[in-house]
């Protein structure tokens, strides 16, 4: 081995040697340098699992890891507290959490799960653990091994309980401004840049005679349709001409006025709605206010109208304050009293008007009128001729508009003339009834002054044949007994005609009158003949009367049957029968009866049929004045030869 | 017949007084009739306090003083207001019977239309009078 080899050999050494040092330093550094690396990229994956944990554990939605079972694995600290269970302790299943009602859509959602490996903005309803429905929100995936097989499901979960309901008021109050602007008493129109219907409502409609519903007109060009409706205005082409203007300033505008043909008064205004600095589109409002504008000019009219009723109505019309004192009279008023408003506008009614005794009245009726009574009463005034006067008044108390009693009206008829005629009346009849008492003490004194000589001549007739006893011849005794019975008619016809005149005049007092008693009475004091008998069929009533006039009653009727029975046997009866609201009465006879014609006359005073000693022809005519007092009518059938029944009915 | 009646008439139709008067004698009795044509005649008889009737017929229709404004002056004084006295009329009038005993009268008879009848009624009219005992004097 040369030394040359050797020393080749050693510098070859050598230099594997310093390759060697040069390999291991940089071994060494790149050692070091890996070691470094793996130190950070350790570090990273620390840090990294260490920032996913914490973005899972303060997370604010809930963080939720299920097996496919739906069996829970794991919650975030959200939601623990959205479910309220704690899985560490708690065994939770996802399909218990779910709301029954969204059960179906839970399922479908499961199922999308499944099928695509994720699901996306869920929402639905959930229990918690306390049975509170909460809304949520849920994107969910599934969970993949390394060999991509499933092996669990994550979701997460977002508590949107509070936006569903926002969303639902919201939902709410948009339904009520478009019920609102629905049934509006303006009619509205919002257009967009385009001028195209946005949104109108029933109004505008109604306003412009457009026979559509709202919903039809939405999207319609507003510049043709204003052309089509400029013929409803009274000026059509200033219509557009402002219309035009005003689309053109886009600016606000308020309480433009427009005429319309039909004479209706609208209100328009015109409003730009911008959000921001974006133009949203214009809203027009039309406002009918023809009734606002003409209200004053009707309650003019109106105002006018009761004026001159109250001007001309041909009753005095008073108006006083709460002192008595005069605020206004009416035209007819002037004329009733003699005085102008001026001369008594400001005094008081009761001085200027009153006779004796009537501001006493007029203080009595302004305290009613205090208490807010109306009514009517008679005054006797004088009016400025100094000629007393009666006014019928009508009252009522004035109120202000606050309801507060500010005086009050009276209304005033001149009843002078009535009032004259009552008082007339009230004379008349107090006339007539002191004439008729005079009349009444007249005929007895008359029926006194005649009756009085009929005995004088019966006295000295009898005188007479007593002092010639024997000395008469037959002829003259008939004469006598003429004399005498003459007497007794002419007495007869005197007490008739004074009872005739005394049925009426007398206003006895009524009272119970038991007809049975009457008759058993009347039939002791009246002369019957043994061949008559009187037959009473059923018990009498007791009726309301005058107990003297009813008995001369049923003994002119039973007399005038006894005094015409001209049969063998003579029947009389008497029955009753039981009408509503009268007794009615049967007097029956088998006496000589009445021709037909001469049923109305008999009633008929000095009517007497049969001229006879003992018949005056006023009997039935006192019958009848009887009956007629007693609120009855009367009548008869009657057949001649065979006999007569009359039949009459008494008032209850 | 116990009794002697001083009757004072008060009755204006002489007739009358005659038919009274013949009563009297066609029965025989011993009655003495004081006349007074009106009531003012018998308030003067009546001023006589020492020779007073015993009874009074008194008819109710006369000329100025009527008959019952003549009970009414009798029965205000105080010693005549005692007589007994019983109207003697024609009048039936129902108003005038109550006016009548309302003041005070002894009786109320109406004149009959028939002599024989007005003989009996004031034979016993006269006849009840005497069996009663009268304040004499």
């Amino acid at each position: 081995m040369s030394q040359d080899q050797v020393d080749i050999l050693k510098r070859a050494l050598d230099r594997e040697k310093k390759a060697r040092k040069a390999a291991e330093k940089i071994l060494e550094e790149k050692s070091r340098e890996l070691y470094l690396t793996s130190q950070k990229l350790e570090n990273l994956l620390d840090e990294k699992s260490s920032q996913l944990q914490g973005v899972f554990e303060n997370i604010v939605d809930a963080y939720v890891v299920m097996n496919l079972n739906g069996h829970v694995l794991k919650f975030n600290e959200a939601a623990t507290r959205l479910f309220g269970y704690d899985v560490d302790r708690d065994d939770v299943n996802i399909v218990n959490l779910i709301y029954k009602e969204d059960y179906q859509y839970a399922i479908t959602c499961f199922m999308d799960l499944q099928a695509n490996g994720f699901f996306k903005d869920y929402e639905t309803r959930i229990y918690t653990k306390s049975k509170e429905v909460k809304w949520v929100h849920v994107n969910g995936s599934i969970v993949y091994d390394k060999n991509k097989n499933p092996i669990a499901a994550q979701g997460i979960v977002r508590d949107i309980t509070a936006e569903k309901a926002s969303e639902e008021k919201l939902i709410e109050s948009e339904n009520r401004l478009s019920t609102l602007i629905l049934n509006l008493d303006s009619g509205i129109v919002l257009e967009d840049e385009n001028r195209n219907i946005v949104l109108t409502n029933k109004k505008f409609c109604d306003l412009f005679n457009i026979e559509a519903q709202p919903s039809d007109l939405i999207g319609k060009d507003c510049v043709t349709s204003s052309q089509k409706n400029k013929v409803l205005f009274k000026d059509p082409a200033a219509f557009i001409k402002r219309m035009q203007a005003i689309d053109k300033a886009k600016k606000i505008v308020i309480g433009d006025e427009l005429e319309m043909v039909d004479g209706k008064i609208l209100e328009r205004n015109y409003m730009p709605i911008t959000i921001g600095e974006k133009s949203k589109g214009f809203l027009w409002t039309f406002t009918d206010v023809t009734l606002k504008r003409t209200y004053r000019k009707s309650l003019e009219v109106q105002k006018q109208k009761y004026y001159n009723i109250i001007a001309n109505m041909n009753l005095g019309l008073v108006e006083v304050n709460n002192n008595d004192e005069i605020l206004m009279i009416n035209q007819s008023f002037t004329e009733m009293s003699g005085y102008s408003e001026v001369e008594v506008k400001g005094k008081k009614a009761a001085e200027i008007f009153s006779a004796e005794g009537g501001t006493e009245i007029i203080k009595e009726e302004n305290k009613k009128r205090q208490k807010g009574q109306s009514n009517s009463y008679e005054f006797t005034a004088i009016c400025k001729k100094g000629k007393t006067r009666h006014w019928l008044i009508s009252g009522a108390p004035n109120y202000n508009l606050e309801g507060e009693k500010i005086g009050s009206i009276g209304i005033h008829l001149d009843i002078t003339e009535l009032k004259e005629l009552e008082l007339q009346k009230e004379k008349l009849l107090l006339k007539l009834e002191r004439s008729n008492d005079e009349l009444q003490e007249y005929a007895h004194i008359v029926s006194h002054d005649l009756k009085s000589p009929l005995r004088s001549i019966d006295a000295l007739v009898n005188w007479l044949k007593e002092d010639n006893k024997g000395k008469l011849d037959d002829i003259s005794l008939k004469n006598f007994s003429l004399i005498e019975a003459t007497l007794e008619k002419m007495e007869q016809l005197i007490s008739d005609v004074l009872d005739y005149s005394s049925i009426g005049t007398d206003t006895n007092i009524k009272a119970e009158v038991n007809l049975n008693k009457l008759l058993t009475d009347l039939t002791t004091i009246l002369y019957i003949p043994n061949h008559i008998s009187v037959k009473i069929l059923n018990q009498l009533p007791v009726i309301k009367g005058d107990a003297t006039k009813l008995q001369q009653l049923f003994q002119n009727l039973i007399s005038n049957a006894v005094k015409f029975i001209d049969k063998e046997v003579g029947l009389i009866i008497i029955d009753f029968e039981d009408l509503k609201s009268h007794y009615k009465f049967i007097i029956k006879d088998n006496g000589i009866g009445i021709d037909k014609q001469f049923h109305d006359k008999i009633f008929k005073i000095f009517h007497a049929l049969n001229k006879s000693k003992d018949s005056t022809g006023i009997g039935l005519s006192i019958v009848k004045k009887i009956v007629d007092l007693h609120e009855g009518q009367i009548w008869l059938e009657s057949e001649p030869k065979v006999g007569t029944t009359f039949y009459f009915t008494l008032k209850k | 017949m116990n009794n002697m009646l001083k009757v004072l008439l008060i009755e204006d139709d002489a007739i009358e007084v005659m038919k009274l008067n013949r009563v009297i004698s066609t029965l025989k009795l011993n009655h003495k009739i004081i006349e007074a044509n009106n009531g003012e005649d018998a308030l003067e008889i009546l001023q006589q306090k020492d020779s007073l009737p015993d009874i009074i017929l008194l008819d109710l229709n006369m000329p100025k003083i009527n008959g019952i404004e003549f009970l009414g002056i009798l029965k205000n004084d105080d010693n005549l207001k005692y007589i007994p006295t019983i109207i003697l009329t024609t009048s039936n009038n129902q108003k005038d019977l109550l006016e009548c005993y309302k003041i005070g009268v002894a009786g109320y008879v109406l004149k009959p239309l028939k002599y024989e009848d007005y003989v009996s009624k004031i034979e016993s009219l006269l006849a009840y009078w005497s069996i009663n005992e009268l304040i004499k004097g």
